[in-house]
């Protein structure tokens, strides 16, 4: 006889494959964020690696709550070293 | 309220016309003069000491905005909101670190404007608000920067909106529930970053519209000379890029024999702005320092800056 259990599983299969898919479709829009974090803090901090900068205060003001960007920033920064390996992934090309 | 800043070359005697006319306009209304050079000697010329705002008689007050200690007290500030924010790192000490920040480019001209901003807004009790500012080029770079930082400020919050629309489709697609890490708050009012940028975006715009409005004046001083000609026409020129309002110029120091000299120099300017056009003469008495009498300036001041002008 299919107890609850059963029931329970069926349904949190046919939930999983659906967060699965939303998750799937998202996946771009995902990558697509994260990349604009780094531009914004990439903008914002540029005079670190050479690029022309805002004033600085506008730095100083919002670096306090800038904790994610930052965190994104040196993950791109570390991962840049294989651009295409990460482009593939993005795209789920295996 | 009327406000005015007086530039030009240093040494042309800004100080001088700024005091002399702040002196002039208090015999009839109240008045502030504020120095903004990073050499002070606003309390030189009225021979007293400036460590504060101080009234000098009934209706004239003087100060001098010391950049120092308004860049530390800025400085302490942010340390004081990164210390809130990563409390948990235990964070000590952190000023020995960031004291090295008030030596950054910029932030000379940050502390400048936050004292020009912190004058306008406080002072509503002086009908004139007298600014002798710093040599052209720091004076140009604080005029310009609310513009630059309303320039940077509306294309960062633009690539922030951006992001929060990002995020709220990735809301929509995947559900409350999602855990991905990477997620952003998708409400605009949840987002600190944007609601920060939004008030010091207001914050410039009202600053840029005092400074381009009808009650602030320009006044560029120079001298029947060459270089303080060629530096009045760049800082003429760069003043209407950043569209403020120039509406004085003083050809100061004139004397019998370099009046040629300041003819010539008067019709190079005329060629590059309509603005009024006015002639100081050489005062035998202020050559004599302190006590000398700044107030034996022949020229009527308080004519240039009608009371009750907005």
């Amino acid at each position: 006889m299919a107890g609850p259990s059963t029931l329970d599983f069926l349904r949190r299969m046919i939930a999983d494959m659906g967060a699965t898919q939303r998750n799937k479709v998202a996946a771009l829009t995902v990558a697509e964020v994260a990349e604009l974090r780094n531009i914004f803090a990439l903008l914002l901090l540029g005079a670190f690696v050479g690029l022309p900068s805002p004033p600085t205060f506008l730095a100083v003001e919002l670096l306090p709550l800038m904790e994610k960007e930052l965190q994104i920033l040196n993950r791109r920064a570390q991962d840049s070293c294989d651009m295409l390996a990460e482009m593939c992934g993005m795209l789920g090309i295996d | 309220m009327n406000i005015l800043f007086f530039t030009g070359k240093g040494g042309v005697g800004k100080s001088t016309l700024a005091a002399a006319t702040a002196w002039q306009l208090s015999q009839k209304s109240r008045v502030l003069i504020v120095s903004l050079d990073p050499a002070h000697n606003l309390g030189d010329i009225f021979g007293v000491s400036l460590k504060k705002k101080t009234s000098f008689s009934k209706r004239l007050a003087l100060e001098e905005i010391d950049l120092k200690k308004r860049t530390k007290a800025y400085l302490k500030r942010e340390i004081g909101v990164l210390n809130e924010t990563y409390k948990y790192l235990q964070v000590l000490n952190l000023d020995n670190y960031f004291s090295v920040l008030q030596y950054s480019p910029g932030i000379e001209e940050y502390a400048l404007l936050s004292g020009i901003e912190e004058v306008i807004e406080s002072d509503n009790e002086y009908d004139y608000v007298i600014f002798d500012t710093p040599p052209t080029g720091l004076t140009l770079r604080f005029l310009a920067l609310p513009r630059v930082t309303i320039t940077w400020i509306e294309r960062l919050i633009q690539i922030r909106r951006t992001i929060l629309e990002k995020c709220h489709t990735i809301h929509r697609i995947c559900g409350p529930m999602s855990d991905q890490e990477t997620l952003l708050n998708f409400e605009e009012e949840d987002d600190r970053v944007l609601q920060r940028l939004i008030a010091l975006g207001r914050k410039y715009r009202n600053l840029d519209a005092v400074l381009q409005g009808n009650a602030c004046r320009i006044v560029t001083v120079f001298n029947p000379d060459q270089l303080s000609l060629r530096e009045a026409e760049r800082l003429i020129l760069a003043l209407k890029d950043l569209n403020l309002p120039l509406r004085l110029l003083v050809d100061n120091k004139i004397t019998d024999a370099n009046l040629p000299t300041a003819e010539r120099v008067e019709n190079q300017l005329r060629k590059i702005t309509d603005a009024s056009l006015t002639r100081v003469r050489l005062s035998d008495g202020l050559s004599g320092g302190r006590s000398s009498k700044l107030y034996e300036i022949q020229e009527d001041m308080t004519s240039w800056f009608p009371t009750g002008a907005s």
